[in-house]
């Protein structure tokens, strides 16, 4: 038999017995689904609850399992005299650390599509980028389990493993950009979190979720990496079969340095090149208002027919928030999205054609539905998609209206952002987007300002 | 001794701890079809040396062949030819027999026949049964059972027979005899006197670390009325004060 058929077999006897274990399969697979639950109660407010914070809940999950999981049954297995029995098999030593590492992985990548799949199920958005997000899952997975394997070197037993394992478990949760996102932390915190690989596996994960997939995580992704690295190697070098052979009486504990020496290298090399900012926070914001934009004294017209020029004038659009910020933004005439998020665009585009809340008789409600397309991967932070969608609805909808019919109509449906019925953006899956259930607030105060944007865009054409 | 075939050869063994000496110079050899007997209080040196030979203990001094392998250079080619039994060791909680064997069969290389293994145990009525669940004595047959998985030439048994009840124990005892007839190599580490003198061909007595008499158990009794007093004679502890 090769070595690749015996990890294999390794592997698969380790989840077999894995699957027998009641409190394993509690631990792998409930505690996920409770902290799924948590997520749920605390972004219950959330247009999209869990959308915005699905790399925060997938890291907790990889680092439980890793740092709790993982070195809970390699110690206790070595106290136990397992790996002892195991060491004098004419097997190598890493086809057992193979399987080993295999087998949690793949105990954390089913937990973590368990999550997903009840996530899914309660109407969670899918992933904008799902082979990013295995990817990224991965990565992160490599880096805790390496840790994971040095906590297992460094504790002579299982209560040491809960002790070592708490000390990096909740500083991380708590200040490292995992359970609290960071934009809600103090500037103290957020330098703190540079030290932690939570915040890097966090970043990678939510970029594929509802970001640029893996485009700008390079960083994040080499962190984890060099982490993980680092990790696996000072624990393979301080790898110890036998339960009665102590940590402290061991040689070559200096490996520890490497380990924990890569942490402090990423945090440093991370405050060298600004990669501490924190996300920006995309739950607190403001609302904004109709009055933030239009004096209330104004009289408003009975119609969108009765909308008239001085309508227009009275409006302050150099209030309006800018078109390469965060909120409402719109591609510069010479941005060109990635490849990939071009071919969606595209595909979206042939779907509107089809799209049957774009074709409701009501031409307010028309224009309406047309800007939630754009309103949700706004309010989702879907990074390019949020940008270059609203060129191709513009262009849609001076098609379809004309402009000067199309400025009053904007000017009518920025005028009632409560206003119509709001349905059509819970039925955004016929376009590739994902729906929004939570509440509508926020949405529809991007379906305000983006119709405030156009209507800025005809005035600059001339229109009156 | 070189004609009936050296299997395991051990010369000038060395291993300490810090500043203690747990083996000071070991050199012995066990032939094919031969049991030798490793005998000694707690703290002489068995099963250090016998760590030593697995590579569970990195040896200060001496050489350790296995075969004809340097147990040392290639301890993993050493371990496919060796069965052991050693104290301290142990299964996951929620493996079967059955399991154990085809486990341990693939991680030898070998194809020896798990249900026969199973049989000559005396595990076929425990074979879908958890680790966890067995007793200290089915626990013991199953490590037995589990040497076999390689087919070896050389056994280390390091008190193979404790937890065993009586009958088990004979059972165990005609195992080693059947596997003595086989052409296997024993070396077996153990505080029951009457155990070597059923079974070995030779002892050893180790007494901090070195051999103090080795012979047949005949020759080192010689003119002590028993093997046990032997023992205190050569190492100033009896055996069964030492404990297990």
């Amino acid at each position: 038999m090769n070595a690749l058929s015996l990890v294999l077999f390794q592997t698969g006897l380790s989840l077999k017995l894995n699957f027998r274990n009641r409190m394993a399969v509690i631990y792998g697979y409930l505690f996920p689904l409770i902290f799924l639950v948590a997520f749920w109660v605390i972004w219950r407010n959330d247009e999209v609850p869990l959308a915005l914070h699905l790399g925060q809940l997938l890291t907790v999950t990889v680092l439980g399992g890793a740092c709790f999981g993982l070195p809970t049954t390699l110690v206790s297995e070595r106290e136990r005299g397992v790996w002892r029995r195991y060491a004098i098999t004419p097997a190598p030593v890493w086809v057992f650390i193979a399987s080993l590492l295999a087998a949690r992985y793949v105990l954390l990548l089913t937990a973590a599509l368990l999550q997903l799949a009840v996530g899914f199920a309660f109407g969670m958005p899918l992933p904008l980028h799902p082979l990013s997000l295995l990817a990224a899952f991965t990565v992160a997975s490599v880096a805790f389990i390496g840790f994971g394997l040095v906590i297992a070197m460094l504790a002579d037993t299982v209560p040491a493993v809960q002790a070592l394992g708490q000390c990096i478990f909740l500083p991380m949760l708590m200040v490292g950009g995992v359970a609290v996102p960071l934009s809600t932390l103090p500037d103290w915190a957020q330098h703190i979190s540079a030290f932690f690989p939570g915040r890097y596996a966090v970043e990678a994960m939510q970029a594929a979720v509802t970001g640029r997939g893996l485009t700008g995580t390079g960083f994040d992704l080499a962190a984890l990496l060099l982490i993980g690295t680092a990790g696996a190697l000072a624990a393979a070098m301080m790898f110890r079969w036998d339960g009665g052979e102590r940590f402290s009486a061991r040689p070559g504990k200096a490996w520890l340095l490497l380990a924990v020496g890569m942490w402090i290298a990423v945090g440093v090399v991370a405050e060298m090149h600004g990669q501490v900012r924190a996300i920006d926070a995309v739950d607190t914001e403001a609302v904004p208002k109709v009055g933030d934009f239009r004096a209330p004294a104004i009289p408003m017209p009975a119609s969108w027919e009765a909308v008239t020029a001085a309508d227009f004038d009275a409006i302050a659009f150099d209030r309006l928030p800018p078109d390469g910020g965060i909120v409402a933004p719109i591609a510069a005439p010479d941005e060109a999205p990635d490849p990939q998020v071009a071919e969606r665009i595209a595909n979206i585009d042939a779907a509107l054609d089809h799209w049957r809340p774009g074709m409701v008789a009501d031409p307010v409600q028309r224009v309406r539905n047309w800007l939630s397309v754009l309103a949700v991967p706004d309010v989702l932070q879907m990074e390019q998609m949020e940008k270059f969608l609203p060129p191709l609805v513009f262009t849609r909808l001076r098609e379809m209206f004309g402009d000067p019919d199309l400025a009053k109509l904007l000017y009518w449906v920025a005028m009632h952002p409560e206003g119509g019925d709001d349905t059509a953006m819970r039925h955004l899956e016929a376009l590739g987007l994902p729906a929004i259930s939570g509440p509508m607030q926020k949405p529809r105060a991007r379906v305000m300002l983006y119709a405030f944007k156009f209507l800025k865009r005809l005035r600059a054409k001339g229109m009156r | 001794m070189a004609a009936r075939g050296v299997r395991l050869s051990i010369q000038g063994l060395g291993k300490r701890y810090g500043k203690q000496e747990a083996v000071r110079g070991i050199s012995l050899d066990v032939a094919a079809g031969e049991i030798v007997g490793l005998l000694g209080p707690n703290g002489a040196g068995k099963t250090t040396t016998l760590e030593c030979i697995l590579g569970l203990r990195r040896p200060d001094a001496g050489t350790i062949s296995v075969c004809g392998i340097d147990a040392l250079k290639a301890p993993r080619q050493a371990h496919a030819r060796i069965g052991v039994v050693l104290q301290q060791t142990g299964l996951p909680d929620k493996i079967t027999p059955r399991e154990a064997l085809a486990q341990f069969a693939r991680l030898y290389g070998a194809h020896q026949d798990g249900e026969v293994l199973l049989a000559r145990f005396g595990l076929l009525e425990k074979a879908d049964g958890l680790y966890e669940t067995l007793s200290g004595g089915q626990k013991q047959r199953l490590a037995l059972a589990l040497a076999f998985a390689g087919n070896p030439a050389v056994l280390l048994l390091d008190e193979a027979a404790a937890g065993l009840d009586v009958g088990m124990r004979r059972a165990l005892h005609d195992d080693m005899r059947a596997m003595r007839a086989e052409g296997r190599a024993l070396l077996i580490a153990t505080h029951d006197m009457s155990e070597a003198m059923e079974l070995c061909d030779r002892i050893a007595v180790l007494h901090r670390g070195r051999i103090v008499a080795e012979g047949a158990p005949d020759a080192v009794i010689g003119a002590h009325t028993s093997l046990e007093d032997a023992i205190l004679a050569l190492t100033g502890t009896a055996l069964a004060d030492s404990g297990r």
